[in-house]
């Protein structure tokens, strides 16, 4: 429930692991799309003034665009990302991972006249704090996520340290975590790579830095450096 | 195998998906024909991909490194979005299905689409024919200030060169009516995901109100400018009412009377139908707009042309509705 993964199945037999994104994120990519929609209005209001009552007409049909196309077209052409979504990281897909669709795209975005109900988006908000994949109600009309554009986390290469053979019988889990560990290396402090080496003393036959460095060691044999 | 020498064999392969996908996925208009230069050809691509899967594949079983994995994944799920792009809409496709697949769609839908012209002309024929009897009921609809401003738009001794407007040029009323209409028939459909209730509401009230101005201006002897503005862009603009309402009662169907459904692909499908009839609605709803704007407006043209033009797109868009698509293989 806490965990935002959802994997998806493709035809090719594997798994897409992507992240849904929260209510947060998605209000902020609304935000940026609402200033850039209000800009552009703004700016065309004041060219559209020296064309009298006519302009009048034309400004209408441009509030009209931008109010329920805006999403739809830059969804469906631009990779599912709006400006505001791109600033945020974020796209639009079918449930299913394929890009969004032309028929997917209009739904979710005419069903925003029922999420903004009764005020502030509140449907859209209480749907997406109850969906395990924080769709709002246009996303599960119309079978689309929002999702995170990239990965989490980029992890950094093992460090390169002399290489320690580890003892025979790892299962394939232990070795998992031994890689891993020296893959995160990066993102850990110096004590707190300590302290997790110390719970292996009976592997790294050390204490401190040696066994972080044992540890590391390993990780280059299972990775098949030599 | 190693994960170093699996690393070390394939990276080139890998870079060079990458290198494509970073050209291809997205090539400016005037790229679209050439080819990624010095990289493979895009016919090449789904083959490509498909090694790609099964390297995937094979990392996540040989119990290869987060990293590794991660590079691969993120190599998989930019190259899915490219291969499963959705095709461009076609002018064949989209003539077929203004001409076919719309009024086919209609039809299925005829359960929803009944209940919806029933919902609607009831209220609107009911209270044109209440005000005939009982004029002084229209106080309850509509405020001094409301009945003062259609009874002007109507006057038949007003000189004004347009009917069914104070002032504005013809562009900026189709302005104004596109804005209108057409939000209202979104929000219509819309509104169903309520349980149906929202596109009830605004069916009834949208037929209340339309019969009680035509009720009220023909009991005052304003019927005349009355009748003769709205025939023409009465047709698209009623029945893309009902329509979209019609619409939003299938979806609210579909949330409470799932069938043998789950209540999440029910909806996805009835969203699905119900987009497609909206985007039949919306083009109904522009040449409602554009009749209203530049046809109906005319004060010079006679009554007698008006009404049968009028009854001639009545006729048309009834027909369309009827016969449109029979005896052709769907091609959704």
């Amino acid at each position: 429930m806490l965990d935002t993964l959802t994997l998806v199945e493709t035809p090719e037999g594997i798994a897409l692991q992507l992240r849904s994104a929260g209510a947060m994120p998605r209000a902020y990519a609304w935000g940026i799309d609402a200033l850039i929609r209000v800009a552009i209005l703004w700016a065309l209001a004041a060219v559209i003034a020296l064309l009298g009552e006519s302009g009048v007409g034309i400004y209408l049909l441009m509030v009209f665009v931008l109010f329920w196309f805006y999403p739809v077209l830059f969804e469906v052409l631009r990779d599912g990302q709006t400006p505001g979504k791109k600033v945020m990281r974020l796209r639009v897909i079918n449930a299913n991972g394929t890009p969004v669709t032309w028929i997917a795209s209009i739904v979710r975005n005419l069903m925003r006249t029922v999420d903004m109900l009764p005020f502030c988006y509140g449907f859209g908000l209480i749907t997406s704090l109850v969906d395990t994949h924080s769709r709002r109600l246009g996303d599960l009309v119309a079978g689309t996520l929002v999702v995170y554009a990239e990965p989490a986390g980029k992890q950094s290469a093992a460090p390169n340290v002399p290489v320690v053979n580890p003892p025979p019988g790892l299962a394939l889990g232990e070795r998992a975590a031994i890689v891993e560990f020296a893959e995160r290396a990066a993102q850990l402090t110096p004590e707190r790579q300590q302290e997790l080496a110390a719970l292996l003393p009976m592997l790294t036959h050390g204490s401190g830095a040696l066994a972080v460095q044992r540890l590391q060691g390993m990780a280059g044999a299972l990775l098949g450096r030599r | 195998m190693k994960q170093e020498l699996f690393q070390s064999s394939h990276d080139e392969e890998w870079s060079a998906f990458a290198r494509w996908l970073q050209l291809r996925a997205r090539p400016k208009g005037r790229e679209r024909l050439s080819e990624a230069a010095g990289v493979f050809a895009d016919s090449e691509f789904p083959a490509a991909y498909r090694r790609i899967c099964q390297q995937l594949a094979l990392a996540e079983h040989r119990g290869y490194s987060a990293l590794l994995i991660q590079r691969l994944q993120d190599l998989a799920y930019r190259g899915h979005l490219v291969l499963y792009r959705p095709r461009a809409p076609r002018l064949r496709r989209i003539l077929d299905f203004f001409a076919a697949g719309f009024p086919r769609l209609v039809r299925a839908q005829w359960r929803a689409m009944t209940v919806a012209a029933l919902l609607f002309f009831l209220p609107l024929i009911a209270s044109i024919v209440l005000l005939q009897v009982r004029p002084e009921l229209v106080h309850t609809l509509f405020d001094p200030g409301q009945l003062a401003q259609f009874e002007n738009m109507y006057d038949p001794a007003s000189t004004a060169e347009r009917i069914g407007r104070e002032s504005g040029t013809d562009l900026k009323m189709f302005g104004v009516y596109i804005f209108n209409n057409v939000s209202i028939g979104f929000r219509t459909f819309a509104s169903g995901l309520l349980a149906g209730v929202g596109s009830i509401f605004v069916l009834i009230m949208n037929g209340v109100m339309i019969g009680g101005i035509a009720g009220h201006l023909t009991a005052i002897g304003y019927g005349g400018p009355f009748w003769r503005f709205v025939a023409g862009h009465s047709a698209p603009e009623l029945l893309a009412i009902v329509i979209s309402g019609g619409a939003g009662l299938q979806i609210g169907m579909a949330l409470i009377a799932p069938g043998r459904r789950t209540r999440g692909r029910a909806l996805v499908e009835a969203g699905e139908i119900g987009a497609r009839l909206v985007l039949g609605v919306f083009a109904m709803l522009i040449f409602a707009a554009f009749i209203e704007a530049y046809w109906s407006s005319l004060v010079w043209m006679p009554a007698s042309v008006k009404f049968s033009v009028g009854g001639m797109i009545w006729l048309a868009i009834l027909l369309w509705l009827w016969r449109g698509g029979r005896g052709q293989d769907s091609v959704e």
